[in-house]
Order: structure tokens, then sequence, then C-alpha cells
């Protein structure tokens, strides 16, 4: 057996046509009012460049590198965030140095390079996941957008400092110790 | 206005003459322009959203964007003026003006303010004069003439989408005007007369004796011929993106289009215009027996400019009716119920004398 449907019976009142038009037309002018007399801020629509969106928590955007009090970044150059790359739009390369402060003058590794091509980067966090040093990871910061290819290309500073301005905190263009591993101290 | 024509080395007749012209036609066309901002504003409003808010004067003054429609003339004048191939070049550009010139024509016998005597002489606040002979005959007769511009429009282009869309709409005037004109009849009946401003001052200054009150269903018939008449939604399949990409101005572009465009809100603001003189009392204030010059003018745009706004405010309320529906309800309803009408009017009449 089939489904029976039910046809809708219309009343006299709905077959003048005349009333549900007037119907309809307080439903629409009800709408207009409620749209008028709500404050802009308080609108559906969020006119973009002058007001933006608050992002949820977990969103997933820009990449910061992270640092230290002292300005050294975390990163210790584990390559584990490349290895675990979809998209493989990591690349780093390593270097030694050595920092009697917090190292306690063991030598230790850091990137020298750490780029990362947002124009591949599928910003999924796995290299957030990844990192067991809690160096990288992915912001609210959505406006990821330049005039040419090559500006996003986001090299090792451009990541140290995406959310410097957010943040009030300096930004730094410059290790805290050199990079030639000083192997005078004595063991 | 004296000082006026003196200024301008004519007669004041003159002189009063292109003022008026100036202010109806001025008047009317950028009352139009605004309108498309209106819309546009308006159908946001009523779906919830924002409308253009943005364009502004100097990049500063923004003025709830009213300058868009400004924006938008200046966009469409820099855009290319393509015609296409096949098409009828003369009859091409001769449809946009076609389609323009009769909806602002169409506004001139209508009075839009009480008559005043000033030195002597009586100005009327009307393109023509009252007793000029052709009265609201002529409106209904240019409101005719507006089919040639949708028809030629899409003949000229040459393209199938233009020609069902220019056949739609004349098979859509040619259903209503008949209905129309049978309401507009009862009116003449019951007025004694067909000069608007007989047709006015008939009606009195008392809203309950306009001729809503005395011919609803009069006014039912001819409030949803305009509609048909005007080709907007729900009656406007000339231009049913939906069926037949845009219609009649499928191939339209650059200021051509721009002037289909606002031919169209030429004529919503012309047919508001009847409305408030045939059924709402024209430029009567309701309970002000001898209103001042600049009142009754008040009073006619207030008019005017509500029925504008209810015909964007139906558009956004009501979807497209499909082809056969519209002539049904255009043969079967509005035919028969203008029908009905005159006769009740006619047989009250008959009672009365
Ligand atoms: S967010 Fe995903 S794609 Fe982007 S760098 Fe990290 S791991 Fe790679
Ligand atoms: S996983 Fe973390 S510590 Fe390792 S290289 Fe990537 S960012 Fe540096």
């Amino acid at each position: 057996m089939g489904v029976v449907v039910k046809k809708v019976e219309l009343s006299w009142l709905d077959r003048t046509y005349v009333w549900p038009v007037m119907v309809g037309m307080g439903i629409t002018i009800q709408h207009f009012l409620k749209q008028l007399f709500t404050p802009t801020a308080k609108r559906f629509t969020i006119q973009y460049p002058d007001m933006k969106k608050e992002m949820p928590e977990g969103y997933r955007g820009l990449h910061e590198l992270k640092r230290f009090e002292d300005g050294a970044i975390k990163c210790v150059a584990c390559f584990m965030c490349q290895e675990a790359c979809p998209a493989r739009c990591i690349s780093i390369e390593a270097e030694e140095f050595s920092d009697l402060n917090i190292t306690q003058g063991f030598e230790e590794k850091r990137p020298a390079k750490f780029s990362i091509d947002m124009l591949r980067c599928i910003y999924c966090g796995m290299c957030e996941e990844a990192c067991p040093k809690d160096a990288i990871w992915l912001r609210k910061d959505y406006e990821v957008a330049a005039y040419d290819r090559l500006s996003m290309q986001f090299g090792k500073w451009d990541l140290m400092n995406t959310y410097t301005e957010v943040d009030g905190k300096e930004s730094i263009s410059q290790d805290p110790t050199p990079s030639v591993p000083r192997r005078t101290i004595a063991l | 206005m004296d000082k006026l024509a003196s200024l301008l080395h004519t007669s004041p007749a003159i002189a009063w003459m292109v003022a008026k012209l100036i202010i109806v036609f001025g008047g009317v066309f950028s009352l139009a322009a605004l309108w498309t901002w209106v819309e546009r504003r308006g159908s946001a409003m009523i779906q919830d959203r924002i409308g253009p808010n943005r364009a502004a004067l100097f990049g500063k003054i923004k003025i709830l964007g009213l300058v868009q429609p400004l924006a938008d003339g200046i966009k469409f004048f820099f855009k290319e003026d393509l015609v296409p191939h096949d098409a009828n070049k003369a009859l091409f550009w001769l449809a946009p003006f076609l389609a323009l010139v009769p909806a602002l024509m169409g506004f001139a016998v209508i009075p839009f303010g009480r008559s005043f005597v000033s030195g002597g002489q009586e100005y009327h606040l009307a393109l023509l004069d009252p007793g000029n002979g052709m009265g609201l005959l002529y409106p209904l007769a240019i409101g005719g003439m507006a089919v040639y511009g949708v028809l030629v429009a899409a003949w000229s282009s040459n393209n199938k989408w233009s020609i069902l869309g220019g056949m739609r709409a004349s098979a859509a005037m040619v259903s209503y005007e008949i209905g129309m004109s049978l309401a507009v009849v009862t009116i003449f009946m019951t007025t004694g007369g067909y000069d608007p401003s007989e047709v006015i001052s008939a009606q009195g200054h008392l809203p309950w004796a306009w001729n809503i009150v005395r011919q609803p269903l009069g006014f039912i018939v001819f409030f949803t011929c305009m509609f048909a008449e005007t080709n907007r939604l729900p009656f406007d399949f000339a231009e049913g993106e939906s069926e037949i990409v845009a219609g009649f101005n499928t191939e339209y572009g650059s200021m051509k289009f721009s002037l289909l465009a606002l031919s169209e809100y030429c004529h919503l603001m012309t047919a508001s215009a009847l409305m408030a003189t045939l059924y709402f009392g024209g430029w009567q204030v309701p309970f002000v027996k001898d209103p001042t010059v600049m009142l009754s003018v008040a009073s006619f745009l207030v008019k005017m400019l509500f029925f504008a706004w209810v015909f964007v405010w139906i558009r956004w309320t009501l979807p497209r009716f499909r082809y056969d529906q519209l002539m049904r309800l255009g043969w079967k309803a509005m035919l028969p119920l203008s029908m009905v009408n005159l006769i009740f009017h006619a047989w009250r009449m008959s009672q009365g004398h």
C-alpha cells in the first residue's frame, strides 16, 4: 500500500487569494521592521572589513612558532612536523648552538630555516599534534592572503612573529644566542 | 513665478510650464533612481540582510549608501556597449527610449497638488491643465504603449529568450488591459467625468468617501492589473530569470540596460500616482477641507511613495506566477470581477436616480 498523501483543503478565505497575500505581506513587514530596528552590530551579517568574526575555540588558522621569554625559539628541529605534514609544506634546516643560560652548556638543535608554504598548507593541524615540544600551533588568524606567491612562503621569522601584534610581544629577527657552537666550555 | 519669467525673458505661462516640466520629469526620474536603492535595501531588510550600504561620496559621506544609484549609473556609463551581431541595430537602440518615454509621459496629466491662484492667474500643478479633453484616458493609452518598449527590445535583440519574454509581456498586457480599463471606467461612471481633477474633487477630503471605500473590488482589480502593466513580480515573466535567462533584456548591457531598468521604476512611479489619484483622493488631505498647496503636494507624495513601497513590498513577498496561472487569473478572475464591479455600480446609479 502506498502512502496516502493528504490533500490540503483550502478554506474559502484562502481561496480568495487576497487574504493569504495580506498575511504574507504581514510576515515580510515584520521581518523588515525587525531588521530595521536591529542595531548593525546585532544583525546576522558581519560587515567584514569593519567587523570581524570571532573564531570559535579550536579554530585552525595561521601558525605561530612559540618562543621562550628570552626570545629563543622553542622548536628543536626534530622534523616531526615535517614528517607528519600531509601536504608536505614544511621544510626545516637544523643547526647547532649552545646556550649556557637555558641548556646548562649542552649543545642543542634548533632550526636555521623553517618555512611553511602557506599556499600548500591545508590547515589540518597535524604539525601541532606531532610537535613534542609544543613549539608550533595554529591560531585564529584567517586572513592569510598576499599579492604574490612568494610572500606566501613563510620563513622562520615570519612564523615567529605572526601574532606579535595581537599578543603585544616584541617582533624579533635574531636568535638570542649565536649559532656557532661554543666548544670551549669544559665538560 | 513672474520674477522667474522676467529673468528668463518669457511669459509667466511658459516659465511655469518649463518649471513644471523640470519638477515633474526630474522628480519622477530621480525618484525612480532612488527607488532602485529603496528596492535593494528594502528587499534586503525583508530577507534579514543589509543591502547596499557602502557607496560613499568622496569615500567618506555614506548616508546609508544612498549614493548607490549614482555609483551604479557611473558604472553603467563606463561599461562596454555591446550590440549582438544579428540584432536589428536601429530598433535595438530605440527600444530603451521606447520603454522609458511612455513610462514618464503617463505622469503628465496627474495633478500632484491643488491648483492655486497667484497674481490673478490660476496655476495648475499638473503638466497638462485640467479640461484638456484627454484626462485619465491619456495615461491608460500611454500605458498601453509601454509594451512596445519591451516588445521592440525583445524582437530587435534576435534572441529566443528575449522573444519569449516579449511575447509573454504583450500577452499579459493584452489580458490585463481590459480588466484594468473596466475598473477605471467604473470610476469615470461614478465620477461623471474622466478628468483627473474631477475624479479628485469628486472624492472629497473624507477618507470614507474615497473610491477605495466605494469600490474596493475595483481597487483590487486595478491594483493587480498595475502589477501586470509594470511587469513587476509576481507578474514579471517578461524577464523570468529562472525560466528565460533575463527575458527581453537578455542582450542588453551598459546604459541601455540601465534605461530599461529605470523605465520599470518610472512606470512604477506613474502607476502609484495613478492609484493614489483614482482610489485615494489624489492630493486631498484627509479631514482637511482646504489644504495649503504645500500640504496637498506632501499628501500626494506620501500616498504615491506609499504605493511605490507597496510595489516593492509585494515583490518580495510573492513568488512569480506561472504563465498559465497568470492568464487564468487575468481572464477568469480579473475580467469577470471588474465586470461585476461595473455592473454593480451601474445598477446602483440607476437606482439612485
Ligand atoms: S597545518 Fe597541516 S598542512 Fe599545514 S603545515 Fe601543519 S601539518 Fe602541514
Ligand atoms: S615538531 Fe615541533 S620541535 Fe619538531 S621540528 Fe616541528 S616545530 Fe620544531
